[in-house]
């Protein structure tokens, strides 16, 4: 019993860490939320899919192609939405919104609104005495861990990174010393339209590709964000643990289609008793 | 907990002690820390009716989060707060205000889309939600009250980004007048100013005083600016009272000068 | 009681209304459909702005309420039969009170943070109402046949915009008292209400209340003129964005602009039907209010203000001289 919910419940997790990263990452250092986020991680996930299941570009080339475009996704929403609103938060949010709107109502125009159903990456499935899990959703967790620890890596040792954690903690001190902000949100964007697509290919292939497909991933980021605590990249991944094995415990003892509810509600309650998150540093 | 302790164990300090006024507003052993720093230890001081008050110390000695307490922008760890013998611990800070202990802010906090008049109507706003919807607002008075920081005619109908720093303190100012305080707590009234803006917020304070007889508690780091202004002054230092007494008996005081020396202020 | 220049605004709602009145005079029933649906939009814009566009409390929970109204209507009418004119005040009334519930996060927490926690209201209620009781609740299909006020499109038109217009009027009027200048200032600068004296949570329970009232009503109103209801399509991102983006881009904080904003989506969407009847559609109504939103934030409500300030200053000018 418990093995059949700490594999799954550990992988979930790990998935659910990969998406909310990325998200995590605008909101510690530009203090906004990219609502947009769930547009990254459909747009990785539809050009995979075009990429790899309709021209048949191989798995890996596809990988790299669709993670490339969320890049460049990210670096073109900062530069033409997010500098020219200055910081202001709900202006952010909301403009963000409507780009996620605008982006399924091109994915429906260029793919049709009925959902496609992806290959998995890697095909097959592990065994673990009864309990099964597919090599796909192993395959989602490791790389999890390996972008989570090169993150890690390039945030505290390079130059970059420093820097990024200068603008993180003290926008007006960073400038000061002599960062440009400018160039490391645009860094910061670039990178998270990345992990957001390569997440997205991974939950595409986990569930599958549907127009409507970013708000899961979007509220499941939040979650991860509100609960983890702002401006905590370790928060944020202690945070993906709980509600990956909260859904897990809440889908396997009660009834699969509570899976939403549980998450919604610790949203609510941790908002409502500890609105710095479990682990956040910063004041509202 | 329960803060009705009133004179139990502070005789000496009573508000009925014999040979002294009635305190408008007294504070009783205020303390606050945040985190492991102390930011006010333990502070006592009182400002009687019709005086005013001047709070100095250098910077990061306790002044704002002393006026916070006062106001409960920040509730105290220990200590209580009296207006006008009362025990006020228990009021937020809306009610403080409505009891007539008010204050300005050290940045100023304009409401970015109202005129200077509609600042004056929040400010003389009622309490009662349906006093608000069926009363109308009195144009008059709303116009005299910031004709009385020569604010009136054209001007009161200026937005705050039309304003410079010494106009948006009068701004902050005359909105807190029209709740009619009987306490004016203000913070760094002079910050940021330039010396004919500083003249003119004096002049104000001055005249007010005449005609209405608010009494004051400035906190400024502007020792020249204060002097005309105030009848007693209290020295924080440390989140501790160091010394209190006139300008000149405090300013004299060797160790207020040792705790000021680098900040700016030198003996003429 | 109200503030200046609120005579030469009544003009405007006058010809608003006359206008409106005598719409389906000319119009084809299709089209008069139409403006029932922009009608109800409306509606949930307007209690969207008297809460968020005054009071700076974003909510991105709104259909919570407008669904709360809806599920109590409907459930009332479809399982116990009861009268109309019973099960509509009953779900304004359960829609005051789950307001009072909205309104417990906010006593705590603003800006972003509340937007998110309404939004999780809306998520929880979408996954509570299909799987908690899906025998009563209808669950993911919902519930059919729900009985209608009045029948006809004309019929219905008069209804949703008679309480369009007396619900808007009535905001608008009470934006320009002395209450409506509190609750605004709230959005401005919450310390700085508290410090003129203002008890910020009686106003802000009070704003929360009356959105909550209008969005039950309007709520009730629609799905009874629907005649069904469903978790998807009313707990959905698509239509809080429906609702959130007619406030934005009508002018948030005015009630007049999200009832423009309200117009302009609705009939932006049908003008465009005829030209691309596909999905493009959809994408170019995005993109417009996308550019819309980042070139004027403030709105329709403020370009037609400049627009308007701009030619009675030409006009004053050509008389100078």
């Amino acid at each position: 019993m418990l093995i059949q919910i700490l594999l799954p419940g550990l992988l979930l997790s790990g998935l659910y860490a990969l998406i909310a990263i990325g998200f995590t990452m605008i909101f510690s250092v530009g203090r906004v939320l990219n609502l947009g986020y769930g547009a990254f991680i459909m747009f990785g996930g539809y050009i995979y899919y075009q990429s790899a299941q309709i021209l048949g570009l191989g798995k890996v080339p596809s990988f790299v192609i669709a993670t490339a475009a969320g890049v460049l996704l990210g670096l073109i929403v900062y530069v033409i939405l997010i500098r020219k609103l200055k910081g202001d938060a709900i202006a952010i949010e909301i403009s963000t919104l409507i780009f996620a709107i605008v982006t399924q109502a091109a994915i429906i125009v260029v793919f049709s609104p009925s959902p496609k159903s992806m290959w998995p990456l890697i095909p097959g499935v592990l065994r673990v005495g009864d309990v099964i899990v597919t090599y796909n959703l192993v395959v989602a967790a490791v790389t999890s861990w390996v972008v989570l620890a090169a993150l890690f890596l390039f945030i505290g040792k390079t130059h970059i990174g420093r820097a990024i954690r200068a603008v993180s903690m003290d926008p007006k001190g960073a400038v000061i010393s002599g960062i440009d902000p400018d160039r490391i949100n645009l860094i910061i964007w670039g990178l998270s339209g990345g992990l957001g697509a390569m997440a997205g290919i991974f939950l595409a292939t986990y569930t599958q590709l549907a127009p409507a497909m970013w708000v899961a991933p979007l509220i499941i980021a939040v979650a991860v964000v509100i609960v983890g605590g702002i401006g905590s990249i370790l928060g944020g991944l202690v945070a993906a643990h709980v509600i990956g094995m909260l859904e897990t415990i809440t889908t396997t003892l009660i009834a699969a289609e509570l899976r939403g509810v549980a998450t919604m509600l610790l949203i609510i309650l941790v908002l409502i008793i500890a609105p710095k998150g479990l682990f956040g540093k910063a004041e509202l | 907990m329960s803060y009705f302790t009133e004179n139990k164990g502070f005789d000496t300090l009573s508000a009925t002690s014999e040979n002294r006024p009635q305190p408008m507003l007294e504070a009783r052993g205020l303390t606050k820390s945040f985190g492991g720093l102390m930011a006010t230890k333990n502070v006592s001081l009182h400002v009687n009716p019709g005086e005013s008050l001047g709070i100095i110390g250098p910077n990061g000695a306790g002044k704002t989060t002393l006026l916070n307490l006062l106001t409960k922008e920040i509730t105290p760890d220990q200590g209580s707060v009296f207006l006008n013998g009362n025990c006020i611990d228990r009021l937020s800070i809306h009610k403080r205000v409505l009891a007539g202990l008010a204050r300005t802010y050290q940045v100023p906090r304009p409401f970015h889309d109202l005129t200077i008049q509609e600042h004056i109507r929040v400010g003389m706003m009622p309490d009662g939600l349906f006093d608000m919807l069926l009363h109308g607002a009195d144009d008059e008075k709303e116009l005299k009250i910031a004709e009385s920081v020569g604010l009136g005619g054209e001007r009161a109908q200026q937005y705050p980004y039309e304003l410079a720093m010494g106009d948006l303190r009068r701004l902050e100012l005359v909105r807190t007048l029209a709740t009619e305080p009987s306490i004016l707590l203000l913070d760094e009234v002079f910050a940021g100013l330039t010396v004919k803006e500083i003249d003119q917020i004096s002049e104000l304070l001055t005249n007010r005083r005449a005609t209405h007889s608010t009494t004051y508690m400035i906190v400024s780091h502007d020792l020249k600016a204060l002097e005309p202004l105030v009848d007693r002054v209290v020295v924080i230092n440390f989140g501790e009272v160091m010394t209190e007494g006139t300008f000149r008996e405090v300013v004299a005081d060797t160790d207020v000068q040792n705790a000021y020396l680098g900040t700016g202020w030198e003996q003429e | 009681m109200f503030a200046k220049g609120t005579n030469k605004g009544f003009l405007g709602w006058m010809i608003f209304g006359i206008a409106m009145l005598a719409l389906p005079l000319f119009a084809s029933s299709a089209t008069v459909r139409i403006f029932v649906f922009a009608n109800y939009i409306a509606i949930f814009a307007i209690s969207w702005d008297v809460l968020s566009g005054r009071t700076g409390y974003i909510s991105f929970g709104h259909p919570f309420l407008i669904g709360i109204g809806g599920y109590t209507t409907a459930l009332l009418t479809h399982h116990l039969d009861m009268p109309l004119y019973i099960t509509i005040p009953a779900a304004v009334l359960v829609t005051m009170i789950a307001g009072t519930l909205f309104f417990l996060p906010a006593l705590r927490i603003r800006g972003t943070y509340f937007a998110l926690v309404t939004l999780a209201f809306m998520e929880l209620m979408y996954g509570l109402v299909q799987v908690v009781a899906p025998d009563i609740t209808g669950g993911t299909r919902g519930l059919t046949g729900l009985p209608s006020i009045v029948t006809g499109a004309v019929s219905n038109y008069y209804l949703s915009f008679g309480v369009m217009f007396t619900l808007g009027l009535a905001m608008w009027l009470l934006i320009r008292t002395r209450l409506g200048t509190a609750l605004g200032s709230i959005g401005m600068n919450e310390e700085a209400v508290r410090a003129c004296g203002l008890n910020t949570t009686k106003l802000k329970l009070f704003a929360f209340t009356l959105s909550a009232m209008i969005a039950g009503l309007g709520g009730a109103m629609y799905i009874h003129y629907l005649g069904s209801i469903a978790p998807r399509g009313l707990f959905d991102v698509s239509f809080l964005f429906t609702i959130l983006v007619a406030c934005l881009l009508g002018g948030a904080g005015t009630i007049t602009g999200p009832i423009m904003g309200a117009f302009f989506l609705t009939l932006l969407l049908e003008f465009l039907r005829p030209y691309i009847p596909g999905s493009e559609r959809y994408l170019i109504y995005g993109v417009a209010t996308l550019v819309l939103y980042v070139l004027q934030p403030r709105g329709i409500h403020r370009l037609i203000q400049i627009t308007v300030n701009w030619f009675v200053e030409g006009f004053m000018r050509r008389k100078s001289t």
